[in-house]
């Protein structure tokens, strides 16, 4: 028991620690970049262009501590990230909690779902590689593999937009835009995000799938009858995926990203939206508070791919415990 | 000229896409026209921060609040001003006291009575620094004070003469507002407004939509309507649909029934017979879409090479074939739509011989190895900063079109597109040889904020108007003189002498109006307001005719 704890803070003590590090590292690049493309001052005096007056100019400088040095701005602003109050958003006069709050349920919905999609899609596409027989199964190979770098190139606007006029425009199946969670709608925007993710996952899966099969436990496997299905998911993809666990990690951090291209074509509300929006304006706490919150997602989602790592592969956990015992 | 190249062709394939998908469903359907019902405004331009347009003042802004907040005057397609919230008006012989009379009996939708004493508290609200107006504060500058003579009479005392008073208040931007709204803070008033338009905002979920419910007591019919009472339709559901392609597939496709700034593409293809789509093209009054070339400084503070860039420039052919016939060349620096507006090509005709002329007379007679021209060792460089914010795919391109031809007689004009505030930055910092900004405003006096000496000062903000940096006293002279000049003849020839000034220095190159169209498809009865050009819905009804 007391191992098992040792061997969790292990796995998370090294990645919280470089979670600090990463949200530190963003916020200053956030604070460096938002200062010197220019003054902050336009957003809080409703946006580019307007013509506040000096006094308005005066009073918002004194009550967003403008005035104060630019370390000590710094500072205030790591402070705000440490206790995660990011204050009032300069350009809508909100709570940035609340914008937050809006827009992180449906970015994580559709990273979430899209990531399931991807990973259903690149399996489905092995599975029927690795199944098909003969002649047919050479084209079948040569044909996915084709689909595979198709997929993992193809720009997400222009997917999308393809999507857009198939399958709304032409057979009406979905509706071309997403507000809210209704399920019709939640399809054309998670496909779009999960095709190229799907593509790089089979692409990765491929390579290590090919090693485990030829490995002597898939031949023992097939020696003993097993049909090609059940290797497949009984002993290959167990050790084939364990790559694609790693990449999943990645993957959802570019999963978010792509949040802002999708929410764009498709009308949805989210952080990508949120911080597109914000980042145009120069809304500072708004851009810091959604890239803080995307920083500390992406770091939880890598200790949750590293936990996943040691439950699919245990032998992980032995290596990094008693290093040099077990070889890979 | 690159970074914008692949991003443009990316823009290409989503706008024929876009168009595809408009023409793949052509087919109208024929529904009766009936009262009642939802319509579904999809519009691209960006989300206002604040649904009060008296807080910061832009088109976003006014577009949204055209349907639930009114001027006190309104202004018809040929520019006349007529009543709206306002019955009458009356000036003094000096022009310097100006009374109103309200209409009788007008209530906002809380039920908090239009008066003379919410007249004040609106003009105040837009001159009190608190409320960050900028478009608004400065349609009222002039007023010095208010005073509400008895509860239908408010009377405005100018610090100066103000011809363009009325224009000024017939815009969205200082549209009247319940003062029981104003009262509720920024905050509060931001997240729905309060008026005595046609509909009341119900809710604004961010990013997504607006909700619009009908005002079943509206009375109060502006220079559109054409029927007594409410609007037709029960609700209005206002979505903020950036992209381009979406937008049209969303209106073919049927979710939609109304959208703005279509591409070329799409607005082309809606024209086409059978498309059951209607084209309402409602260019934005105020100035044109321009560029405009800094004579503050080297080498366009010599007016010999300001002409050769416009003599060399040739951009009809560009607008012909980006805009796909949508829009015609200009060669006034007002739009078309003003009726003071004077056109003259002479002076905008393409003649690269005479720029090449033009520029050895200046001084640029030795060429570098990249054919760019040179003076005493400096290269004849042009930095024109592009907001990508502002500057379509279409009107890009059509810079690149101008940068080549420029290049043919030596200049090497830089384009640098960026995001908006980055464009502000470099405007503010003096980095920019040639610019297009586009500037909305009812009526002439426009030409006083973009031409006039004061412009050229920046606001604390960093913003200023007169980015040609044009210093002519002569001009604004005139321009004052325009200003204070309450006879519209001798106004309309006060204008027209200070076009010909603007036009003879050859600092503005003008391009087309400032492209405004809306696609309507299963609703009837949509037009526009011949103020900024805005969509009003009173008389709109959903089905075909």
């Amino acid at each position: 028991m007391r191992t098992a704890l040792a061997r969790l803070c292990r796995l998370l003590l090294p990645r919280l620690g470089s979670a600090v590090l990463v949200v530190w590292i963003t916020a200053t690049v956030v604070f460096v970049a938002l200062r010197a493309s220019g003054d902050p001052l336009e957003a809080i005096l409703g946006g580019p262009g307007s013509q506040a007056g000096p006094e308005a100019t005066q009073r918002a400088t004194e009550a967003y501590g403008l005035d104060q040095p630019l370390i000590m701005q710094y500072l205030a602003q790591l402070w705000r990230i440490a206790t995660l109050q990011f204050g009032d958003s300069y350009a809508r006069k909100q709570p940035v909690a609340d914008l937050l709050a809006e827009n992180l349920a449906p970015t994580i919905l559709i990273a979430t779902l899209a990531l399931l999609l991807a990973w259903a899609l690149a399996v489905a596409g092995l599975l029927l590689a690795a199944t098909a027989r003969g002649r047919l199964g050479g084209l079948v190979r040569a044909g996915l593999a084709g689909i595979e770098t198709v997929a993992s190139v193809v720009p997400q606007f222009f997917l999308g937009a393809v999507l857009i006029l198939v399958f709304a425009n032409g057979l009406g199946w979905f509706p071309v835009t997403s507000t809210g969670s209704s399920p019709a709608g939640l399809v054309l925007p998670v496909v779009t995000l999960a095709v190229p993710i799907a593509g790089y996952l089979a692409h990765v899966l491929h390579g290590s799938l090919a090693e485990a099969d030829a490995a002597p436990f898939a031949t023992t496997a097939r020696s003993r009858g097993a049909s090609e299905t059940r290797v497949f998911f009984r002993h290959t993809l167990r050790h084939a995926a364990l790559p694609g666990v790693a990449l999943s990690g990645w993957a959802y951090g570019s999963l978010l990203s792509g949040a802002v291209v999708v929410e764009a074509l498709f009308a949805r509300p989210g952080l990508g939206r949120l911080l597109l929006e914000a980042a145009s304006v120069r809304d500072v706490p708004v851009v810091v508070g959604v890239v803080t919150v995307i920083a500390l997602l992406y770091v939880a989602v890598m200790v949750l791919a590293a936990l996943l790592e040691h439950v699919v592969d245990p032998r992980l956990a032995v290596a990094r415990a008693a290093p040099g015992v077990v070889g890979a | 000229m690159t970074r914008s190249a692949p991003r443009s062709f990316a823009t290409l394939i989503a706008i024929t896409l876009g168009a595809l998908a408009l023409s793949s469903c052509a087919s109208p359907d024929v529904t009766e026209s009936k009262g009642g019902g939802t319509l579904v405004y999809a519009t691209g331009d960006a989300e206002p921060t604040c649904l009060d347009p008296h807080v910061g003042g832009n088109y976003p802004q006014a577009l949204l609040s055209t349907q639930y907040l009114e001027p006190l005057v309104g202004r018809t397609s040929d520019g006349t001003i007529t009543p709206w919230l306002a019955s009458a008006w009356e000036t003094s012989e000096d022009g310097l006291t100006w009374d109103f009379t309200l209409k009788e009996g007008v209530t906002f939708t809380d039920g908090t009575p239009l008066d003379a004493e919410a007249v004040k508290v609106n003009i105040e609200h837009l001159q009190d620094p608190e409320t960050q107006s900028s478009t608004g504060y400065l349609a009222v500058e002039k007023i010095a004070s208010i005073e509400a003579v008895n509860p239908s009479h408010v009377r405005f005392q100018l610090s100066a003469p103000d011809s363009a008073l009325l224009e000024s208040l017939s815009q969205q931007w200082t549209a009247m507002q319940s003062p029981a709204g104003i009262a509720r803070g920024m905050e509060e008033n931001c997240q729905a407004p309060i008026g005595t338009g046609p509909f009341v905002v119900e809710k604004w979920t961010p990013q997504q939509k607006v909700t619009l419910v009908r005002n079943d007591d509206y009375r109060t019919h502006g220079p559109e309507a054409d029927h007594e009472g409410a609007a037709y339709l029960e609700r209005i559901e206002w979505r903020f649909i950036p992209d381009a392609a979406t937008r049209a597939a969303a209106l073919s496709s049927g979710e939609v029934d109304v959208i703005d700034n279509p591409q070329p593409t799409t607005i082309v293809t809606a024209d086409k017979k059978g498309s059951g789509i209607e084209h309402i093209n409602a260019p934005r009054p105020g100035s044109v879409n321009r560029i405009e070339l800094n004579s503050g400084q080297a080498p366009f503070d010599d007016v010999r090479v300001r002409e050769a860039f416009i003599r060399a420039a040739d951009p009809a052919p560009g607008i012909e074939s980006l805009y796909l016939g949508t829009t015609a060349r200009s060669t006034s620096a007002l739009a078309s739509t003003e009726p003071t507006a004077v056109s003259n090509k002479a002076f905008f005709a393409t003649d690269p011989e005479a720029a090449k002329r033009l520029l050895d007379e200046a001084g640029w007679t030795t060429s570098d190895a990249d054919g760019v021209r040179t003076k005493d060792g400096k290269r004849l460089t042009v930095r024109f900063p592009v907001s990508t914010n502002q500057s379509v795919a279409a009107e890009q391109s059509l810079f690149e079109q101008i940068q080549a031809n420029a290049a043919d007689v030596g200049f090497e004009v830089i384009l640098n597109p960026v995001d908006l505030s980055s464009w502000y930055g470099a405007l503010g910092a003096n980095e920019y040889e040639a610019v297009s900004a586009p500037y909305t405003k009812v009526g002439p006096d426009v030409l006083r904020i973009l031409y006039h000496s004061d412009g050229i000062v920046p606001a604390p903000s960093g913003y200023f108007a007169n980015h040609a940096q044009l210093r002519d006293p002569e001009l604004d002279a005139i321009l004052d003189q325009a200003s204070a000049t309450l006879d519209e003849t001798k106004r309309a020839e006060l204008y027209a002498d200070a076009q010909q000034r603007i036009m003879e220095s050859f600092t503005v190159l003008p391009l087309y109006d400032q492209q405004n169209h809306f696609l309507v498809k299963g609703a009837t009865g949509v037009t526009t307001l011949g103020t900024v050009a805005t969509p009003t819905f009173i008389n709109a009804k959903l089905g075909d005719s």
